[in-house]
């Protein structure tokens, strides 16, 4: 089975007044459907670098992103941000819901950016919202929910567009161990259900959801370690 | 998209707030503005306005029908004379002094014209007391509702004396006032006897065409035949007076003005509060960009908040310009927007919150979706 979304020798510098900072050294990875890998390093080493060239919100500086057969180097901004909408969920460690938007219509948000009907889209929001257990929140807004509440409803809208691709940068960081626990449950759920999900961490507790370790260290990716789940 | 951008509004209550404040306060201010100069110039022209005639004829040198010069009384007769004029209406206009009992004085003009026609000033429409016939009395004159202030409290019927002869007011009109003196309306006999002037002179003519005569033909037949007067159509003259006191005044400039600095204070403080507003939401608008909206998605989000602000802000800032104009046409300065200029002040209001909302929407253009990964 060939990968969903591939790192081919791709670096990444910031320009930072007049030096230039090396974020990511060319390095090579790949996400494969229906595995949960695990992005793991110090802070600093680049791990957030490595999944935004990934979740496509930044170009290489050198070597090539590939997302689902098409190079992210060949795209422009808007082509890139329809790559974004269409094959990647994205759950961070703030979570990032909307704060005027009510649960309900955050996750009815990017299916607006994709102008699916109306009918179609409030089902699939419900859907999405019975699979993280959160329907009788649909209209509460987000600071009214827990942080692991807000975070099932960010996981919520990153699945509801169907992408191959979950990205997570720390999603359990914001959030006591059980609701860490939810959360990395219905992460790995959909990796079983045949996403590629990855997760970027430090916390090495998160080790046993992991199909697949990817160790990021100063910069570059150290050790890739395949863990046989029975 | 509609119902996002309405709860982004109502999210940030405070700041919404502000900019619809910002609406208000710099439409009111512009139609204030607008509205004491549609006064000033109607003001400017009532004399014209409230005539009634196919054309004036006045001194050849007069561009102001507020300052009019002196035709002798042959020049009538040459104008009655002229092809396809049917009827001349000469008016006298004599400037005078009102003194009354209580110890008020007041500059007046005493206007007249021939009776029963009385073409000037004299509209049925406009009388809100006694009747035109009481105009042939001795001493009758009419006196405007809204002059009453300055005519020491005057009304129907108020005795006083115009440059020390006996006066009464006969009619009441509304609504006819001038700009600068008082207008009295009468009969050219007492206009003549309350100004001390000769027999020989008027100040200007009002005339019919015949019928079917095309007004501007006769206008350009008098200007060309008729030495030392000039024929205008009413609204020629009305411009040339409203033109020639604009740019003698500096009202135009002072008005104008005050509505430019209505229109940048109001950019400014719209803008300023539609781009902090931004800001506060601008986690919201990374994440947007993040999970892959497009820039022009985001500009239509805000764009659509500077509507729903500048629809709330005209709603709201029309309706206090309204009530200005009703509290203050009880004070007599009376003035109407038409259609057009009522769908002006809300362009205004769009041009306004929409180049403010451009602040906001160019530094949300300017974000990163990488942004979205830093805290
Ligand atoms: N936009 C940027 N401009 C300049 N330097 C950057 C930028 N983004 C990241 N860096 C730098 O690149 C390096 C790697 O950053 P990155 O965010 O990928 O680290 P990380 O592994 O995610 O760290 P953490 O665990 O603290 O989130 C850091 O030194 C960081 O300061
Ligand atoms: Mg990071």
């Amino acid at each position: 089975m060939s990968p969903i979304a591939q790192v081919i020798k791709a670096s990444k510098e910031f320009k930072s007044g007049d030096s230039i900072i090396t974020a990511l050294k060319p390095s090579s990875m790949q996400l494969e459907a229906g595995k949960l890998t695990l992005i793991l390093g110090p802070s600093g080493s680049g791990k957030t670098t490595l999944l935004s060239l990934i979740g496509c919100v930044i170009y290489p500086t050198s070597g090539e992103v590939i997302i689902d057969g098409v190079k992210t180097s060949s795209l422009n901004a808007r082509k890139m941000a329809g790559l974004r909408l269409n094959k990647i969920g994205f759950v961070f460690q703030q979570f990032n819901l909307l704060a005027p938007l009510s649960a309900e219509q955050n996750i009815m948000l990017p299916l607006t950016l994709m102008n699916i009907s109306a009918s179609e889209a409030k089902k699939r929001v419900k859907d999405a919202m019975t699979k993280v257990n959160m329907s009788h929140r649909a209209s509460s807004l987000p600071k009214m929910m827990s942080g692991g509440e807000q975070q099932r409803i960010a996981i919520a809208r990153a699945l509801v567009t169907e992408p191959p691709i979950m990205l997570c940068d720390e999603p359990t960081a914001s959030l006591d161990s059980a609701s860490a626990q939810l959360v990395m449950e219905e992460l790995r759920a959909l990796a079983r259900e045949g996403k590629a999900v990855a997760i970027v961490t430090h916390d090495m507790r998160l080790k046993p959801f992991a199909d697949e370790i990817i160790y990021v260290d100063n910069g570059e990716i150290s050790k890739t370690e395949i863990i046989q789940n029975i | 998209m509609l119902r996002y951008a309405w709860q982004f509004m109502k999210y940030d209550k405070a700041k919404s707030l502000g900019i619809v404040i910002g609406i208000i306060i710099s439409i009111f201010l512009i139609g204030q503005q607008t509205g004491i100069f549609i006064f000033l110039t109607n003001a400017m022209k009532a004399l014209v306005v409230n005539s009634k005639s196919d054309l004036w004829v006045v001194d050849s040198k007069t561009v102001n029908a507020n300052a009019l010069g002196k035709l002798d009384i042959r020049k009538v007769r040459e104008i009655q004379s002229v092809e396809g004029v049917a009827q001349v209406f000469p008016v006298v206009v004599a400037g005078g002094t009102a003194q009354f009992d209580n110890g008020t004085t007041a500059g007046v003009q005493v206007i007249g014209s021939d009776e029963p026609a009385y073409r000037i000033g004299l509209k049925k429409e406009k009388i809100i007391g006694g009747k035109i016939e009481d105009l042939l009395e001795d001493g009758a004159v009419s006196a405007d509702y809204f002059d009453r202030a300055t005519l020491g409290g005057a009304l129907l019927g108020t005795r006083f004396e115009i440059n020390g002869k006996k006066a009464v007011i006969a009619v009441q009109t509304r609504g006819v006032r001038g700009f600068g003196g008082v207008f009295l309306f009468t009969n050219i006999e007492k206009a003549r006897f309350f100004g001390n002037q000769s027999n020989n002179t008027v100040s200007a003519v009002l005339l019919d065409v015949t019928p079917g005569t095309d007004p501007i033909m006769v206008r350009d037949r008098i200007n060309k035949s008729v030495f030392g007067v000039r024929a205008w159509t009413s609204k020629d003259f009305e411009a040339s007076t409203v033109n020639f006191l604009l740019s003698n005044s500096g009202i135009g400039f002072s008005i104008g003005s005050l509505i430019v600095f209505a229109l940048i204070a109001g950019f400014f403080i719209i803008g300023l509060t539609m781009y902090s507003a931004a800001l506060d939401r601008i986690r919201d608008y990374g994440t947007l960009k993040g999970i892959g909206a497009s820039n022009g998605y985001i500009v239509r989000l805000i764009l659509l908040q500077a509507f729903l602000f500048s629809l709330v802000g005209f709603a709201l800032g029309y309706l206090f310009i309204d009530l200005f104009r009703r509290g203050v046409s009880k004070a007599g300065t009376v003035f109407e927007f038409t259609p057009g200029i009522i769908f002006a002040f809300f362009v205004v209001t769009l041009v306004i919150s929409i180049g403010g909302a451009s602040f906001a929407i160019k530094r949300i253009i300017s974000l990163e979706p990488a942004s979205v990964f830093r805290g």
